[in-house]
């Protein structure tokens, strides 16, 4: 029987199993032999961090090297990082109980905006200087991948280096360039940084100088350094169906959000939403095929034991051979009763079948995302989704026996007017009334429709990165419209958070200006700004006033010529593609998708997937 | 529970229940009970055995565990019970569980069970193991152990009223101490007809003592017994 001085907080805080490690399949070994220790940072809670895809890859891509340890390094919850500070005990990774502050590496997944608070509070308890600036040799590197580092801008300060792009093989390149770093005598970290900067996808701020024009907007951003380049562009792995995917996978103690095994089934979307940074910045798509995939099934769930395996990918119903592929998981979930979930599912006659089979008995929420209440805002969006597909849909599905609908639309989106917000309102009662129309003895009891709106953000890297982002004045008076516009009370109507958006609007878009504030803010008490009971949008306004910076700026609409804070990076898309989407959304011209007919976005720069079918 | 054979479609399914006895140390000591009971079905899963599901609307695995452990405290004897489709070889049973099992979990023994045979509610005391902090010199055990009675404050499900622990203080003594520390050995009572917990014990010693304080204990359950006998 033996205690230590951290049984004796954990006894006090909230799921402790959230810091002790020690999970079933997570990687245990002696860091003494080991030349590269790696905490793979999650700027958010354990349940969060352990349902992100990218993490489980990476943890256990860096594992398999005999030279490195990667351990998890997650944001403690409010009460456990009360009871550290009182303690004088320091963010630690989950595998050994360490503390990170000497670690040779943390790498931070950048997954939204609103971590970023996080990512400033974790280095500030690791004891880590959080300005790169100010990181000697001694300390560790700190880097960032993720969605959100593809304009990182409003935190580039903090961070020696990015990783754009996908990282399978971006980590394990600049991993051994630092063990020949750290084995030559770990001399000048600059040495280090110019080493990676030559690489595929290596962004090293501090060798980018921006200067501003009077009016505010950035005049220029030039390299510094030889070995910079003057565009970065993202890695991708081409040949995704051979591209390392684990075949193992930690099973959390505590339920996570994600509990569940999940297969990547593919990469990019072919759909083009105009507003999807995460559609266009993942292309060209590339899938792996349905017999990798149901082997890589069958090895997770036997490592795992869990009952329940997920289809991951932006839109389950593109993927090509998706028949074959639930044939197969179907064979061996039905004897071993393991459930199979079906997310971004389209609904048709082939979907209908597959969804009576694997849910036999429990009849769960089916989603629909029209994103917009008219055709012609759809059009302009995009959104290759007609009412006529939503009604018949939702027939489809009430006649089976559905009965939890939800509907998900966007508000504040370019062109909008009053008719597109009723519009909202008028499609959820038409999906209402499809229910209606069936027979009351062949429907069952109980109908329950969803309606949510999130607010639109102008993303970076998206048809729509110039476009003006609603006040949260106007989203409201939009809110309540359609609050008085819905009458029925089995329509239930729930909407974001406008205060949330509009942080996530200034960041999104955010330039290098902004990284005092991030700073400032987490001094003045910010931290997990994703969560409503932790949301200090007070304090951040206050913050922003106090740093001389003017939120409302970053909200406003661009012009083409301006010089935008990501132009130095490249997704493989070109800007050109963008301005001729956003000059076609105006008038409300849609796209044919990747598969239907090549729209030239530029993606086939990379020589692979979709683009050569 | 009752071993039974079912015919399903004209294959036969042989239902067995076994009783298994287990120990959890301090690397698994924060897991809940139902992350335990999680933790559970997926490592059977993982061994290759088949659990055998309740009838119903909803099927659940059949599986007991006799007093749920506490969070923060280990335990060198757990017992739970559990049914498998198949008829199983106890050891068998065993050294695939150990197998699949997270560390920090081993499984002592397997038996097969039937009926009353081992019987959960004959349960009725615990031994403990307490690592005690605090100002131990203000504690005298004799002094303690004298009081005819020991009334506290319990919680319970109706909210918390007084109770006389004395009467189910079994055994209690001190095995080692210092003026901050000391070890603890207690059997106590616990299970349906009075649970006492170790918590309870700590709150008379301090309310029973003369300016003696716990900071901090931590909880070692050596034992769970029918009266002076172990069920297996």
């Amino acid at each position: 029987m033996s205690y230590t001085d951290r049984d004796k907080i954990l006894i006090k805080v909230q799921k402790p199993t959230r810091y002790t490690g020690g999970e079933l399949n997570s990687v245990v070994k002696d860091p003494k032999t080991v030349d590269c220790r790696f905490g793979f940072c999650f700027p958010d809670t354990y349940e969060i961090a352990m349902s992100n895809l990218g993490l489980k890859i990476l943890y256990h891509d860096l594992n398999e090297r005999a030279d490195t340890y990667c351990e998890r390094v997650f944001a403690p919850w409010v009460d456990m990082e009360e009871e550290m500070r009182k303690n004088g005990i320091r963010l630690f990774a989950l595998e050994t109980g360490d503390e990170v502050t000497n670690f040779d590496i943390l790498g931070f997944t950048l997954p939204y905006e609103l971590a970023y608070s996080n990512v400033v509070n974790m280095l500030d308890l690791a004891g880590v200087p959080v300005f790169a600036a100010d990181r000697t040799e001694k300390d560790p590197i700190v880097c960032g991948g993720g969605l959100c580092a593809y304009n990182a801008e409003p935190i580039a300060d903090i961070f020696d280096f990015f990783m754009l792009g996908e990282g399978e093989e971006s980590i394990n390149l600049v991993t051994d360039e630092y063990i020949r770093w750290k084995k030559s005598g770990k001399k000048c970290k600059k040495d280090y940084l110019k080493a990676i900067a030559k690489l595929d996808g290596i962004y090293v701020p501090s060798f980018y100088d921006v200067e501003y024009n009077e009016d505010n907007t950035i005049k220029s951003i030039i390299p510094n350094e030889p070995e910079a380049k003057s565009v970065i562009r993202k890695t991708i792995m081409k040949d995704f169906d051979k591209a390392y995917a684990p075949e193992t996978i930690i099973v959390p103690f505590g339920e996570v959000v994600h509990d569940r095994v999940m297969l990547e089934l593919f990469r990019g979307c072919i759909r083009g939403c105009r507003f999807c940074e995460a559609g266009y910045a993942y292309r060209p798509t590339r899938e792996r095929s349905a017999e990798t995939l149901t082997e890589l099934a069958d090895k997770l769930l036997g490592c795992s034991g869990y009952d329940e395996i997920s289809l991951s990918s932006l839109s389950t119903s593109d993927y090509t051979q998706l028949k074959q592929l639930t044939d197969n998981l179907l064979e061996f979930t039905e004897k071993k009763k393991i459930g199979l979930s079906l997310p971004s599912l389209r609904i048709d006659n082939f979907s209908m079948e597959l969804m009576k089979k694997v849910q036999k008995v429990r009849k769960s929420g089916i989603t629909f995302a029209p994103e917009a209440g008219t055709q012609r805002l759809r059009d302009v969006i995009n959104k290759n989704i007609s009412e006529e597909n939503v009604l018949t849909s939702a027939k489809m599905l009430f006649e089976g026996g559905w009965t939890n609908v939800k509907l998900y639309f966007m508000i504040g989106l370019p062109t909008e007017t009053d008719e597109d917000i009723l519009g909202i309102a008028d499609l959820s009662q038409k999906v209402l009334e499809e229910y209606f129309s069936i027979p009351k003895e062949e429907r069952a009891k109980n109908i329950n429709i969803t309606t949510s709106t999130s607010s639109f953000i102008p993303k970076p890297f998206t048809a729509f990165q110039w476009a003006k982002q609603d006040s949260r004045e106007d989203i409201i008076k939009k809110q309540d419209m359609l609050k008085a516009a819905i009458t029925s009370r089995k329509i239930k109507y729930n909407w974001h958070d406008n205060r949330v958006s509009y942080l996530e609007g200034v960041f999104a878009r955010g330039d290098r200006r902004l990284c005092k504030a991030v700073i400032a803010a987490v001094k003045n008490g910010c931290k997990f700004d994703s969560w409503d009971e932790q949301f200090r949008f007070g304090t951040w306004l206050e913050t922003f006033k106090e740093c001389g910076i003017d939120p409302n700026w970053y909200l406003r609409e661009r012009s083409y010529d301006e010089v935008l804070p990501w132009d130095h990076i490249s997704i493989g898309v070109s800007k050109e593609f963008f301005i001729r989407e956003n000059e076609k959304a105006k008038c409300g011209e849609t796209t044919p998708n990747c598969r239907q007919k090549c729209a030239g976005c530029g993606a086939n720069q990379f020589g692979a997937g979709v683009c050569f079918e | 529970m009752q071993a039974a054979a079912l015919i399903n479609s004209g294959q036969v399914f042989v239902l067995s229940n076994y009783i298994l006895k287990y120990a959890r140390d301090e690397r698994v000591k924060y897991i809940s009970h139902l992350d335990f009971i999680r933790t559970f079905h997926r490592t059977v899963r993982r061994a290759g055995l088949e659990m055998s599901f309740s009838q119903g609307y909803n099927p659940h695995p059949i599986m007991t565990v006799a007093m749920p452990l506490s969070v923060g405290v280990t335990s060198g004897c757990e017992y739970m019970k559990i049914g498998f489709e198949g008829d199983y070889d106890d050891k068998e049973i065993k050294d695939r569980l150990n197998g699949a099992l997270p560390e920090g979990f081993s499984i002592l023994e397997v038996c097969k069970t039937e009926g009353k045979q081992h019987d959960f509610a004959r349960l009725d005391r615990a031994v403990y193991l307490v690592e005690m902090e605090g100002n131990c010199d203000r504690f005298d055990e004799n002094v303690f152990l004298a009081n005819f009675e020991l009334k506290i404050m319990k919680k319970s499900k109706s909210g918390e009223k007084e109770s006389d622990i004395r009467p189910y203080i079994y055994d209690f003594s001190v095995l080692k101490r210092s003026p901050e520390k000391m070890l603890l050995k207690m059997c106590i009572a616990a299970g349906n007809s009075y649970n006492l917990k170790v918590e309870s014990v700590k709150d008379a010693m301090e309310k029973y003592s003369d300016g003696f304080k716990s900071d901090f204990f931590c909880v070692h359950r050596e034992k769970i017994l029918a009266g002076n006998d172990e069920l297996l």
